[in-house]
């Protein structure tokens, strides 16, 4: 019967609705959107995992090739192709000009899964193979106009002449060989071996990826993986399969999908804020009829339920258009992300991501809703004998407060038990609780101040001030609802600002101008020498450098030990190491003591501290490393204090130099000079290749171009995702302030009789948004300041600066939008004639 | 002696809390016997209204007992209330409060759907042709006049066939011919079903169709007698 009822009191239309619809099917779109586009990218990494990979099982070896033994093993697997990875520096033949490649090297086998893409397409021979001495080679167009040149050019890199004889279109297995910050050259495994680069100790990938016999299952692979690392315990090499073809992809698309989650449900909260208004006001039009209801024998539970399920179904309503925009983004979604993630992100329907978003929808609707149908169960039927104040605020019944306690808890737990970092998303969810409180107690801070504000000489700003704290002013709900997108606004503008004044401006101050890689020992003092003599005021620091991976600490494999996200990438895949008979200069210990210069026992290690305190590391505890297929365990010594962010050369782990006697391994260097100019750079850069054609230079501005651009790109989805939750925001500030400008076209209408002109109106007015948008403009900078400090110095470990751009910016945001929206209304009010309303009070 | 429809006793009721209250009842008792028809007048401000909330178990007293149709309402819950309204007690207001969404017939079929009763649609349509408006039963309060408005209200006060019918200045909304028409369906209809009826109206023609009247001021009530007496 309350659905019969229901259904009948929905003939009214849904004119009141209009807000609540957007704001629910805003949110509902944005979280089930984001989540559509995120599954419909792994599913593409999923289904599409042999070709990302470029097999069903890949083995990475770094600086060495797999011996004899490990290889016999691999063949005896199916079909292998080998491939090698480097970085290097590709150079003009007459030398007047160099690049940064990634070079990867390919057998005949390749690719095993998908298809190389060229233009023109030529065959594997005709594409990469020798003719007189020179040795084919593809690269994509970012090379082609970095260096000037045209299909049929050459190229040389080490000691081998390469021609570029097509285009690299499509390299099937791109993300599983990583995607660096070079363009990339394909050549074949003879030419590499001609250039010379492979020397001891380069930085080199070498990955054997298997195609296995028949349809193996996932079973089979595992039974694979398991084998090679019980009978090659010692590989070190890194194993992937086709299910994981791109973890790194797959963790970074799963944790910004993640934040956009977040993001998407302030969203969806803020305009819950609109939801209890419209509900409200919804609520206050139907007392007669809630009263008339009741004088007809229906009781408080029956009406309670005739305008709950009104309530679901206009929520249902905007659940269905919230989720058909959702459904319909990864399509839109695969089009635009094609250029920007390497993997094939297919349109697709997602129903276990739609759900989550209508369950949250609902979940809204329910936690803010149900404190104003409470309160309407108790309309008396008394209000249709004499007119009495509706109390429209206050608590209902203590079931209905708690009932949507419960729903608030579990809308909280499920945001938090869905997040993959349980512990951010923790602290999102309290920041907006907090948010919420705060901004409550804003707005009662405003309007006790307005209340006890001095009488002032001006109407305008007279009448402003009584609308600010009067019963039933704007004050509140124009706070809560603004306040939420403009503090989440401004910690994401500070934050974006923040990293981007690192990367484009403390950073290459305190960065060295190069880094060198690969410089063979036997060269490291002739190579100073140059340096020295190109660039006499810099300061060049060299280190041995090589790859290790932690195998286990405290002899716990690093796949047993649980560690917190924030240490993960200690352990995951291959680490710079080095070794260092003093302390370096920069370094500073923080526990423990350095070995002496001749130091000749157990093999030590000195830690970085954070990384240590994070993985539960404490001094004389052993860590494992694997280098060079020799696994080396080392006690650890001392911790060390390191300045990730000031771009020199940091190691989490520098070993006593005993540890790797005999290993061989190449130099890491870097360059330091303040007084460089870009054509410095462009001389010693040109100098370093000619002399040292295998040793690869990265230019830090250069290699910081390419992040910039990255943050850029993540700033604009960050920026964009700020918007969702400012739209909500000013849908539920404009719908605030409609309900709001029905109680104020009676107030306008009866001043204007008293002799008040437009003119005293659309100041007193416009005063009245100023003011509070002015004031929740200085709560969100405020709010936000503090939240964005946290991440950027206490997450992201970065100095932090306030930007007064974007106080600034928040501030003109605020007052444009309060005012602009508020205005907007009340022209329609200042142009009401007096008569008809008069009559009709 | 015809049983006692409505029973008060010693009732007082005051409204508002501290230096706003007011006592709006003050000790007042009345007996109105089963078919009666009473008709309440007196100044604004008198109580007339409130002590008709009071009847129609809209307002708890705050002492004294009600006892309506044999069942004495204080200390029953507002559900409780709500359900005996609902088979006991109909009721016609000045400014007719149907509900705008429903047709005449769903307004009408209100009090029957809530009360469970069987076939509400059917006894609705039978009531609104009882009040001259079978051919009105599609259209929305808004699609109709006043007068009509009121004879709608009127037959849905009626369609649950409660044993008191209460009015609030039935006519007050009308012109004075269409107010007459009112009147004399309500007068007509209570006499048919034998329905005890209690009015409260400033209107002292319409107050003195009534076979008892009593007069209130300042909470009490005054003069309670045949209406030749009060217009005397």
């Amino acid at each position: 019967m309350a659905i019969r009822f229901s259904l009948r009191e929905m003939r009214g239309g849904l004119s009141g609705f209009l807000i609540f619809l957007a704001c629910i099917a805003l949110g509902v779109a944005a979280i089930g959107g984001v989540n559509s586009v995120a599954r419909s990218i792994s599913d593409g990494v999923a289904t599409q995992g042999q070709t990302l990979l470029g097999g069903d099982i890949r083995f990475q070896l770094n600086q060495r090739e797999a011996n004899q033994a490990e290889r016999a093993f691999l063949d005896g697997l199916g079909t292998v192709s080998e491939s090698s990875g480097m970085r290097s520096m590709a150079r003009l033949p007459d030398g007047s000009d160099q690049a940064l490649v990634e070079a990867k090297a390919v057998d005949d086998a390749y690719p095993l899964y998908g298809a190389l893409q060229t233009e023109p397409p030529l065959a594997r021979d005709a594409l990469l193979g020798e003719v007189s001495g020179v040795f084919g080679a593809a690269a994509p167009d970012l090379l082609f106009e970095r260096l000037h040149l045209k299909l049929g050019d050459s190229l040389k890199l080490g000691n081998a002449t390469f021609e570029l004889r097509a285009r690299l279109v499509g390299e099937p297995d791109a993300v599983s060989d990583g995607f660096g910050f070079a363009p990339r050259l394909l050549i074949s495994r003879k030419g590499l071996e001609a250039s010379g680069l492979v020397q001891p100790g380069s930085l080199v990938e070498n990955a054997y990826k298997v195609r296995l016999p028949g349809n193996a299952s996932e079973a089979d692979i595992e039974t694979v993986r398991r084998q090679a690392a019980e009978r090659f315990p010692e590989a070190g090499w890194s194993i992937r399969n086709r299910t994981n073809a791109a973890p790194a992809l797959s963790s970074n698309i799963e944790r910004f999908s993640q934040f956009l989650t977040l993001v998407g449900l302030t969203a969806l909260v803020v305009g819950g804020v609109g939801v209890a208004n419209a509900v409200r006001a919804y609520l206050d039009g139907k007392r007669a009829v809630i009263a008339t209801f009741k004088s007809l024998g229906a009781s408080g539970g029956f009406v309670f339920f005739v305008y709950l399920v009104q309530i679901l179904m206009i929520s249902g309503l905007g659940i269905l258009a919230g989720l058909l925009l959702g459904a319909a983004m990864p399509f839109a979604a695969s089009a635009a992300l094609q250029s920007v993630i390497p993997v094939p992100a297919e349109g697709g329907f997602y129903p276990g991501s739609l759900a989550l978003a209508a369950l949250f929808g609902l979940m809204v609707t329910l936690v803010f809703a149900l404190l104003p149908l409470g309160r309407a169960r108790d309309v008396p039927a008394t209000a249709l004998f004499r007119e009495m104040g509706f109390e429209s605020r206050g608590l209902p019944r203590l079931p209905y407060v708690v009932i949507a306690l419960a729903i608030a808890v579990a809308l909280a737990t499920l945001a938090i038990f869905m997040a993959n970092d349980r512990r951010i998303a923790a602290i999102f969810v309290g920041a907006t609780i907090f948010s919420f409180l705060v901004l409550r107690i804003v707005s009662a801070l405003v309007q006790f101040i307005a209340r006890k504000s001095p009488r002032v000489r001006s109407t305008a700003l007279r009448l402003a001030v009584g609308n600010i704290h009067r019963p039933g002013a704007l004050t509140p709900s124009v706070v809560l609802s603004l306040g939420l997108g403009l503090t989440l606004l401004v910690t994401l503008a500070l934050i974006d600002g923040n990293l981007r004044r690192q990367i484009g401006g403390s950073l290459p101050e305190r960065a060295p101008n190069f880094f060198f890689v690969d410089i063979q020992a036997a060269d490291v003092d002739a190579f100073a020498a140059l340096v020295g003599k190109e660039a006499p005021s810099g300061t060049l620091t060299k280190v041995p450098m090589l790859r290790g991976r932690l195998m286990a600490l405290n002899g716990v494999p690093v796949d047993k030990v649980k560690v917190p996200p924030e240490a993960a990438w200690v352990l995951r895949g291959d680490r710079g190491v080095t070794y260092a008979p003093a302390k370096p200069e920069n370094a500073t210990l923080i526990e423990g003591s350095w070995w002496p210069a001749d130091y000749r026992g157990e093999p030590l290690v000195s830690f970085s501290a954070d990384e240590a305190k994070a993985l539960g590391l404490k001094l004389d505890d052993t860590v494992t490393v694997n280098v060079l297929g020799r696994n080396i365990t080392a006690r650890i010594s001392s911790f060390r204090r390191v300045q990730w962010e000031s771009m020199g050369i940091n190691f989490v782990m520098v070993f006593s130099p005993n540890t790797f006697a005999g290993a061989p391994h190449s130099w890491l260097a870097t360059l330091s000079d303040k007084s460089a100019t870009v054509a410095d750079d462009a001389r010693l850069l040109n100098a370093v290749t000619r002399a040292y054609p295998t040793v690869t230079t990265v230019r830090v501005k250069d290699a910081l171009d390419v992040v910039n651009q990255l943050v850029g790109q993540i700033g604009t989805a960050i920026r964009a995702a700020a918007g969702v939750a400012l739209i909500a925001s000013v849908l539920v500030l404009a719908g605030a302030l409609a309900a709001g400008n029905r109680a104020r076209v009676h107030d306008a209408v009866v001043l204007k009789t008293l002799g008040a002109t437009r003119r005293t109106l659309i100041a007193a007015f416009s005063l009245e948004y100023m003011l509070i948008g002015l004031a929740t403009a200085i709560f969100a900078l405020f709010a936000g300041g503090i939240a964005a400090w946290f991440v950027v110095s206490n997450v992201m470990t970065l100095p932090w600066t306030f930007l007064p751009e974007v106080a600034i910016g928040t501030i003109v945001l605020s007052l444009v939008v309060t005012v602009g929206i508020g205005l907007v209304g009340t022209w329609r009010i200042l142009g009401q004639k007096a008569a008809p309303v008069l009559r009709s009070l | 002696m015809t049983e006692a429809a409505i029973q008060l006793k010693d009732v007082s009721l005051t409204l508002g809390e501290g230096a706003s209250s007011v006592n709006v009842l003050k000790s007042v008792s009345l007996d109105v016997a089963a078919g009666e028809t009473t008709g309440i007048v007196g100044p604004s401000g008198s109580g007339k209204s409130t002590l008709l909330m009071v009847l129609a178990g809209l307002e708890r007293v705050d002492a004294g007992e009600v006892r309506i149709a044999g069942e004495v309402l204080n200390g029953k819950s507002e559900d409780q209330i709500a359900a005996f309204r609902g088979r006991n007690v109909g009721i016609v207001f000045q400014s007719f409060h149907l509900i705008p969404n429903m047709t005449a017939l769903e307004n009408v079929a209100v009090p029957l759907e809530l009360a469970g009763a069987a076939d509400p649609f059917g006894v609705a349509a039978r009531e609104l042709a009882a009040v001259g408006l079978a051919d009105r039963v599609t259209h929305y309060p808004g699609e109709l006049s006043g007068g009509e408005q009121q004879r709608v209200a009127i037959a849905r006060a009626l369609a649950p066939s409660p044993r008191i019918l209460i009015c609030d200045e039935p006519t007050g909304n009308l012109d004075q011919a269409t107010g007459k028409q009112v009147a004399d369906l309500l007068f007509a209809k209570a006499a048919e079903r034998a329905m005890t009826l209690v009015l409260v109206t400033h209107d002292p023609s319409l107050a003195a169709r009534c076979s008892r009247q009593v007069a209130m001021r300042s909470g009490r009530i005054e003069i309670d007698a045949a209406p030749a007496k009060i217009v005397a």
